[in-house]
């Protein structure tokens, strides 16, 4: 179903089925507006661009996101990394799932991103934590139930005590490996987003704003869509071993079933719970649905996901042994599609199994990996302290998750 | 009915979705831009829709052999 809403500047059209959600992801004159509201931290980042811009842009940027790279993070970096970041909570017997789920998928997203941490303490490690999370609160803007402008100065000033403590010391050690290897010098460059962008920011025409922003943005999105997904997907299993105990085991030992439940985690709570565009264009989807030039599109990807029509009547159940209908992802369309279908996708959620899949050479996602290793671990929900939902934005989000470790 | 797929090298944006759906198919040219793999076999009518609609950027276009016209792989 579609709903037309006129309003005082531009109307807004709701797109709530799968098929003319999927028609708009691809409709080149629809343009990305979901973070129109948090421009002080994503003007200009790759998410936002359209047309030409995005696509030499993506073009540069893809080449970190080959197969090559993603199995290196997930079988030789990732699980040393979810071991480390874990050790303490584990001798403590508890954690709180929200905080370890930034603190870990943040010691990826700063690799990809190329943020370096020279000191390697856990204080560096916390003020780089805190200033995430404000970069955070910036990309869901349009969600915040707060003061929005102070929330933008505040974002502001962590952009710029970030860039000072974190960002300035990566790029010039980066331009400087840069210019050595221009040199002839036989150098390793770091295979990261601020070093790619810096080799290449002539050719794209970078000022150094623009790559501040986009170094942060992907430091966040890393970070934050991971995380989530990652708490969810621990809340959804537990419920899950409840009704089906039978499948305690298989959380443990079975990555491929792991990996079903990240994507029914994924399909149920899309990272952000609606899609948005902006018409440059009058357009008319194949559904006979028009779109007037200036229009806003809601892409609404919490009922498209849910749609019982398309997945059956327990459509809002989490159910990781469900069939897919044909041509549907099992994550639905929560990593969007078209220009900007999530660039992270594989790396995160990793790639979907097909009937032939070896085991033994197929990517399960970082999400997955860490998961189970919680599961191996004993996670477990702490009955003296039930999860909390986070009440400062409108993205049903859980603020804190308590949980238990351990036998 | 046979269909023909083929890139277009200014809308592709690099995704690599195809040379890692299809290496038998496509391969990155040296500005990683997708190509055809000299000599590859076209794959079947089916095959190259899939292939179409899982291209995030549209890039992959599908030609009708016989009626010379582009088709619309929705």
């Amino acid at each position: 179903m579609t709903a037309v809403a006129e309003g005082a500047e531009a109307s807004t059209i709701v797109l709530s089925t799968f098929a003319d959600a999927k028609d708009a992801y691809r409709n080149k004159d629809l343009r990305q507006s979901l973070y129109d509201e948090g421009e002080v931290v994503m003007s200009g980042v790759l998410v936002n661009l359209h047309g030409q811009e995005h696509r030499d842009r993506r073009r540069v940027e893809n080449r970190m996101f080959r197969r090559d790279v993603f199995e290196r993070y997930e079988r030789e970096l990732f699980p040393e990394v979810t071991v480390q970041t874990l050790a303490p909570y584990l001798e403590a017997g508890r954690v709180d799932l929200v905080h370890l789920g930034h603190e870990l998928m943040l010691n990826l997203s700063a690799l990809t991103a190329g943020i370096d941490r020279p000191l390697g303490t856990a204080e560096e490690t916390g003020r780089l934590y805190d200033y995430n999370a404000k970069f955070i609160e910036g990309a869901t803007m349009a969600h915040y139930t707060g003061d929005k402008d102070a929330l933008r100065a505040e974002i502001a000033k962590a952009l710029d005590d970030w860039d000072e403590e974190f960002l300035a010391p990566s790029i010039a050690r980066r331009e400087d490996l840069l210019a050595r290897e221009a040199a002839g010098e036989d150098v390793d460059v770091p295979r990261d987003v601020l070093a790619t962008l810096l080799r290449h920011r002539e050719e794209l025409d970078l000022p150094r704003h623009v790559i501040r922003r986009e170094v942060a943005f992907f430091l966040l999105a890393g970070a934050h869509t991971s995380a989530t997904a990652f708490v969810r997907s621990i809340d959804h299993i537990l419920g899950w071993l409840e009704a089906h105990p039978e499948d305690a085991a298989k959380v443990r030992d079975d990555a491929l079933f792991v990996q079903r439940c990240i994507h029914e985690t994924v399909r149920l709570n899309p990272s952000s719970p609606t899609g948005r565009r902006r018409a440059l264009a009058d357009v008319t989807l194949r559904s006979g649905v028009h779109i007037p030039e200036g229009s806003i599109v809601v892409l609404d990807l919490q009922a498209i996901n849910r749609d019982t029509e398309l997945f059956g009547p327990d459509a809002a159940d989490f159910d990781p042994t469900r069939t897919m209908p044909p041509g549907v992802a099992p994550f639905g369309l929560s990593f969007a599609a078209g220009m900007h279908v999530c660039i992270g996708q594989d790396l995160a959620a990793g790639v979907v199994a097909v009937q032939g899949t070896d085991p033994d050479d197929h990517l399960y996602g970082l999400v997955t990996g860490a998961v189970r290793h919680m599961f191996g671990v004993g996670v477990r929900r702490d009955p003296d302290n039930p999860p909390q939902r986070d009440t400062s934005t409108a993205r049903p989000y859980w603020g804190t998750y308590p949980v238990l470790l351990g036998e | 009915m046979t269909y023909r797929i083929s890139v277009d090298r200014d809308v592709c944006m690099s995704s690599g979705k195809c040379v890692a759906d299809a290496p038998d198919v496509f391969r990155f040219d040296d500005d990683e831009i997708a190509e055809i793999v000299p000599g590859a076999t076209q794959p079947s009518d089916e095959r190259i829709l899939d292939l179409a609609r899982a291209c995030p950027a549209g890039a992959l276009v599908v030609t009708d052999v016989d009626s010379g016209e582009e088709i619309d792989v929705g």
